[in-house]
């Protein structure tokens, strides 16, 4: 057909080559959408990564990762009978749908608490448990909360009865720890710390999945543009803010976005008239004093317990707090440590306004109020919302295992 | 006058010089050794590279005295001048013997300029040492 013959495959006409010319783009448009990171920024980027992060069992906690303790502990942290008042859980606060936070500015427990409650996730990577640091480790975290009045308010012998009354849990003990949890031979003392390891063992399997930021982390590092452009430019237009001008990266490093230490950005420490929250600085102390720090009898590595015992007591960790990861930080709020800002935004305006005066430093302050504009804001948000895993807020329940076999 | 390449890094930092031009010899040589030379002493480390953030390491480091008395087991410490702080931990420092120390429990949870600092000797012999690191 001589019309046909015409209109030949090997020279399309115009809107075909319109078409073929914008399909064989596709990869190139892609690739423009990735910033001009320079290398020192490349190299920034990369230590976010790569995640997720290899851990090991906590050496202080002999049944950390051991699967009989992670049951038992996944059975104790929805138990309120572990609160003599019978009606106080660890999910009281620790809400799985609620990222393993409660939503509230500050704790309530059975009384009101000056602190926001953490959320829950990639708990091994820490080396400090609590706002101030009030725990060296996980076990010791989740112990403090059953002993302190505004809490639990229970005690060894509560914990104890808690067993007496229920052969599946007494069952569950036995295998994760080898010992009974009753009868004569039971130390009550060992059997509320074996408990909190439990309860740490169970906690150090919340971890977050990897995120919209992680996918263009490793594009990035290896070099794949056209993956890396799909990341989108207001997130990359954060990031470069949030390791550059907003040098958020000085303390919200490494994979987990968190140094593991503490910081006074400039969040009053008031709790009431006359009251104040001294943070690291009494959190300190109190834990030196603890009789389950790491280098009491309870730790299973009084050896290892370097951290603990080579904390230094300063005068500048007075008003200080720990830095928080910021992986899903979108679905964490109320944020802060007393919890006072609701929003992310209002965290950005925090920064963006920070009175500079108010915070402890000597020479040339690292926090500088960042007079962040409103498209600056939104990169920034749209960057800390890319820090999402895809189960967001909504966090899985541990399935209900089988009944225990003595 | 020309300065040779050598004399002129000495000219523009005196204190950190290569080991093979120090008045008393550090027992520690070899790839990625520094040295800083003071008064009375001399000290040569090793760190590791790079230098990590935010997690404790170890620092391998020597002293000797120019007028080769001995000296007890030197002090060290890390702060960030521009910030005015230092570090959150207070290093333990084992003789290892022969001058030769072992400083653990470092831990720079910065990135940036630090400056380390190695305090030796007491008294009127007494004096710190300083040299930088930075941690990217």
């Amino acid at each position: 057909m001589a019309a046909g013959a015409d209109r030949s495959p090997r020279r399309p006409g115009p809107p075909l080559r319109a078409l073929l010319a914008t399909l064989l783009a596709l990869p190139t448009l892609a690739a423009a959408a990735l910033l001009d990171f320079s290398a020192d920024e490349r190299r920034q980027i990369a230590s976010f990564g790569p995640w997720p992060v290899p851990v090991a069992a906590d050496p202080s906690n002999r049944v950390s990762g051991k699967a009989e303790a992670i049951a038992l502990g996944a059975r104790l942290f929805f138990d309120a009978r572990l609160s003599p008042i019978g009606y106080i859980a660890c999910v009281t606060c620790h809400q799985p749908d609620r990222s393993w936070t409660d939503a509230k500015a500050r704790a309530h427990g059975l009384a009101d608490l000056p602190r926001n409650t953490p959320a829950l996730a990639n708990l091994r990577l820490a080396r400090w448990y609590g706002w101030g640091g009030g725990a060296d480790s996980l076990w010791m975290a989740s112990l403090r909360p059953l002993l302190d009045a505004r809490e639990f308010d229970s005690n060894a012998a509560a914990v104890a009865r808690v067993y007496r009354r229920d052969p599946d849990l007494a069952c569950r003990y036995r295998r994760a720890f080898g010992e009974a949890a009753v009868g004569r031979d039971a130390d009550r003392e060992t059997v509320l710390v074996n408990s909190a390891k439990a309860l740490a063992a169970f906690q150090e399997t919340l971890v977050t999945g990897r995120t919209p930021f992680d996918e263009f982390r490793d594009a990035l590092a290896r070099g794949d543009a056209a993956s890396a452009g799909r990341y989108p430019l207001a997130a990359q237009q954060g990031l470069r803010l949030f390791i550059g001008r907003g040098q958020c990266i000085a303390c919200h490093n490494g994979p987990n976005f968190s140094n593991g230490e503490f910081a006074d950005v400039g969040v009053p420490y008031f709790i009431a008239p006359g009251r104040v929250d001294a943070g690291r600085h009494a959190d300190l102390q109190a834990l030196r004093a603890s009789p389950y720090n790491r280098l009491g009898r309870h730790s299973d590595d009084r050896a290892g317990a370097r951290a603990t015992r080579q904390a230094a007591l300063e005068p500048r960790h007075w008003g200080e707090f720990k830095v928080p990861s910021l992986r899903n930080v979108a679905v964490t709020a109320p944020y802060m440590h007393n919890g006072s800002l609701p929003t992310l935004r209002d965290v950005l305006r925090h920064y963006a306004t920070l009175d500079e005066g108010r915070i402890h430093a000597s020479r040339r302050p690292l926090l500088r109020a960042l007079h962040l504009t409103e498209d600056e804001a939104d990169a920034l948000l749209a960057f800390l919302e890319s820090l999402t895993d895809a189960q967001g807020a909504e966090r899985p329940r541990p399935p209900s295992p089988p009944p225990c076999v003595p | 006058m020309t300065l040779g390449p050598a004399a002129l890094a000495a000219a523009l930092c005196p204190a950190l010089l290569p080991v093979a031009a120090l008045g008393c010899t550090p027992p520690l040589q070899g790839r990625g050794v520094q040295a800083v030379e003071g008064r009375g002493f001399v000290v040569a480390w090793r760190a590791p590279a790079p230098l990590p953030l935010a997690e404790f390491f170890s620092l391998d480091f020597a002293a000797c005295a120019r007028d080769g008395r001995p000296f007890d087991t030197p002090r060290i410490d890390a702060t960030m001048p521009e910030h005015g702080h230092g570090m959150n931990y207070r290093p333990r420092v084992e003789s290892l013997g022969g001058g030769r120390f072992r400083a653990s429990g470092l831990l720079l949870h910065m990135p940036g300029r630090w400056q380390l600092s190695v305090s030796l000797g007491s008294g009127v012999r007494g004096e710190t040492l300083h040299a930088p690191l930075t941690v990217d």
